[in-house]
């Protein structure tokens, strides 16, 4: 795994400082909030995650200003600032606005997500995705959106969901959700079950809706409102202090549970508290957004890729996911080809090729 | 590796059951395929007395009867090719990939199928139903030969590569499938029809268009499935049994994906039948494959049909496409299988 073979040759590059002095290694700053806080910075890291971010601006920009009702690039801040034309405020206060908003909060909960997926799993491929989860979260979202409307929050369903999809696999893998091979087949097979009984309650009830049925079961961003905005970035700034809070014991469980333990970190409790939020987490996006293939496995290992630090960056993982989901949306709102497709379908075409050259890789180093 | 492979190479399990027993129980499995194949007459959105059914194949019944008898003739004669032909493809990539997870379905062959219809039907517009299938197979065979090739790079493959790498194919070919299918949809009316895998709506032309293919899959799965029983015990006892490895791996994938490929260009794309099926035979008649193809062809039809008069009669009066049901009942052998790798493994 990458990770151990990154870590050596990091220390080696720093030399330790001496023990006396408490001096960060080079490169990294350290942020300090009084006594009860200090957060370890990677100069690269703070790069990456500023020029990421620069990036995700552009691309919100193109978004609120391509096209046929596009906003005119001149007069965005003045739109922006509740000035301007009527029609420009009607696009971007009920059409694009909450659709760009969806999109950056559903990418950097699914980017999160699959980033303390991954971590605690120990395994590159463990993702939500990949392993059923938002499958499941998808046809928890379609029994409380369809089968029983109004009795159960569509949220709340496709946590219910979610949550029932990984107690399935971690079953029926008989070793938790360490291995990863194995991991990958039980989620392919639950997967499979919770598309199917989905159809299942789609069928009883929309039968006619063949195509809208297909676009909510590819993850769809189109016609988003300020609620869905709500519900997603709600579950974000829900889920941020815990995230504060795990952020340490996840960098050290890195290292393995003996070293973690030791260092006074319940390995154990991190993993589940980590799984957790990332079930929360990407219920949460399911359930505005359908299920998006694969930003959350290939978010956090570009993040990884892009940062050279052995462990995983939350921060980086969510600009990444927030980034790839933004430029996906600019691809089927404006290129020719993809136009009117769910933004899912462009995300499961590159992400199932970039997982393939992910498993070749790890076949290589025999690691799987 | 070998260690790893459950049924087919488990000496503790080879024992094999008396000929009396294998009688009996493939006397017991046609019973239950003549029951199935009966339920699939009589079940519907109405449902017709066993009676009548008798009575309108006779000639004796009234009008009506016949009529709606007829219409259940197509489906019932496409679930038992197409039940037979997906039973037997996984059972033969089980057997040569010494895999127990293996399915053709699991293996990208279905989506490559998809894909290729979708081209055509794209390119050239919609075609005949002959020429869905033709157009089904050569993509059914190169999405299953990339699979196989990926997944078992630098040597025998782990149990759950070849798995992995389907998948890969799959979403891919799937995002590919989808796209296409979506942003034309007049022309894919029929299509969407044909993805989720369904026995209705389908006449005896789709019957005889596909038949050849997998005739021809039959015939070459009947020569090889003696020399899958050497090549159970690994590579190199097979060679020293006189077994042609190469013969029995390559006629065997070949017959294995014009099976799955002409099932899959009739009925649509049916998931977990071909990995379902094989582990059942298994639990029945043990590992020897001049058993488990026999039984795998009266079993497979068999789960098929009531699969499909399950979706009929659960949404009554409309219909639940059989693909969903197959999907339901399969994948939890799927998390079974897996389970049992951990005992083994």
């Amino acid at each position: 795994m990458s990770r151990q073979s990154t870590l050596p040759s990091r220390s080696r590059s720093a030399p330790p400082a001496p023990e006396t002095e408490h001096r960060p290694p080079r490169g990294v700053m350290v942020l300090r909030l009084g006594r009860a806080l200090a957060l370890p910075i990677r100069r690269r890291s703070l790069v990456v995650g500023v020029l990421i971010a620069v990036v995700v601006l552009v691309c919100a920009a193109a978004t609120l200003t391509l096209g046929n009702l596009g906003v005119p690039l001149s007069q965005l801040p003045s739109v922006l600032t509740g000035g301007g034309e009527a029609t420009d405020r009607f696009v971007l206060s009920r059409l694009r606005g909450p659709r760009l908003i969806v999109a950056v909060g559903v990418g950097a909960a699914l980017g999160i997500a699959g980033a303390l997926f991954q971590s605690v799993t120990r395994n590159p491929l463990g993702s939500p995705d990949v392993i059923g989860l938002a499958a499941g979260a998808g046809s928890g979202a379609a029994v409380a959106a369809l089968l029983l409307p109004g009795v159960l929050p569509v949220p709340v369903g496709a946590l219910l969901g979610a949550g029932l999809a990984i107690g399935l696999v971690a079953l029926s893998t008989g070793t938790g959700l360490r291995h990863p091979g194995r991991l990958i087949v039980a989620g392919i097979g639950v997967a499979a079950m919770a598309q199917a009984f989905t159809h299942f309650v789609v069928a009883v009830l929309a039968r006619d809706e063949a195509t809208s049925l297909a676009t909510y079961l590819n993850g769809s961003l189109t016609a988003r409102d300020w609620e869905h905005a709500a519900v997603i970035w709600g579950a974000l700034a829900l889920s941020l202090p815990v995230l504060v809070y795990l952020a340490g014991p996840i960098r050290l469980g890195e290292m393995g549970d003996e070293i973690s333990e030791t260092l006074g970190v319940p390995a154990k409790s991190t993993r589940t508290a980590a799984i957790l939020m990332s079930v929360v987490l990407s219920a949460a996006a399911v359930s505005v957004a359908g299920p998006i293939a694969f930003v959350a496995l290939t978010a956090p290992q570009i993040a990884r890729r892009l940062s050279g630090a052995g462990g995983p960056s939350l921060v980086l993982s969510a600009a990444v996911g927030a980034l790839l989901l933004v430029c996906a949306d600019l691809v089927v709102q404006q290129v020719p080809v993809g136009e009117g497709l769910p933004v899912g379908i462009v995300t499961m075409g590159l992400g199932g090729i970039y997982l393939g050259h992910l498993l070749i890789r790890e076949w290589r180093k025999g690691s799987l | 590796m070998a260690t790893q492979t459950t049924e087919p190479a488990s000496p503790a399990r080879s024992t094999r059951p008396g000929g009396v027993r294998v009688a009996l129980m493939f006397g017991l499995g046609t019973a239950a395929l003549a029951a199935a194949v009966l339920l699939s007459l009589v079940m519907g959105a109405r449902v017709t007395p066993p009676g009548e059914v008798i009575g309108a194949l006779t000639g004796a019944g009234d009008e009506f009867t016949a009529t709606v008898v007829e219409s259940r003739y197509p489906r019932t004669v496409l679930g038992i090719m197409a039940g037979a032909a997906l039973a037997l493809a996984g059972t033969l990539m089980q057997g040569i990939t010494r895999n127990p997870l293996a399915d053709p379905g699991l293996l990208g062959v279905n989506a490559g199928a998809a894909a290729a219809v979708v081209t055509v039907t794209a390119v050239v517009g919609p075609t005949s139903v002959t020429g869905t299938v033709w157009a089904a197979l050569p993509g059914a065979v190169l999405a299953g030969a990339a699979a196989y090739i990926v997944g078992t790079r630098g040597g025998e493959g782990g149990m759950v590569r070849l798995i992995l790498a389907g998948a890969v194919i799959s979403a891919v070919l799937n995002a590919y499938v989808q796209a296409v299918a979506l942003s034309m949809p007049d022309s894919f009316d029929s299509y969407r029809y044909w993805v989720v895998g369904s026995l209705a709506g389908r006449g005896f032309d789709v019957f005889w268009a596909a038949l050849p293919v997998i005739l021809a899959g039959l015939l070459i799965a009947l020569c090889v499935m003696g020399g899958l029983n050497g090549l159970a015990l690994g590579r190199d006892a097979a060679v020293s049994l006189g077994v042609s490895t190469v013969w029995v791996q390559g006629g065997g994938l070949v017959a294995a994906t014009l099976l799955a490929a002409g099932a899959t260009a009739a009925v649509g794309p049916i998931a977990f039948v071909g990995l379902a099926v094989p582990h059942i035979v298994r639990a029945m008649v043990g590992v020897d494959f001049r058993l488990q193809v026999p039984f795998a062809l009266v079993v497979g039809p068999t789960l098929l049909l009531v699969a499909d008069v399950v979706g009929r009669t659960l949404l009554r009066p409309t219909e639940l496409m059989v693909g969903v049901v197959t999907a339901f009942v399969g994948a939890p052998v799927l998390l079974y299988a897996i389970r049992r790798m951990r005992s083994t493994a």
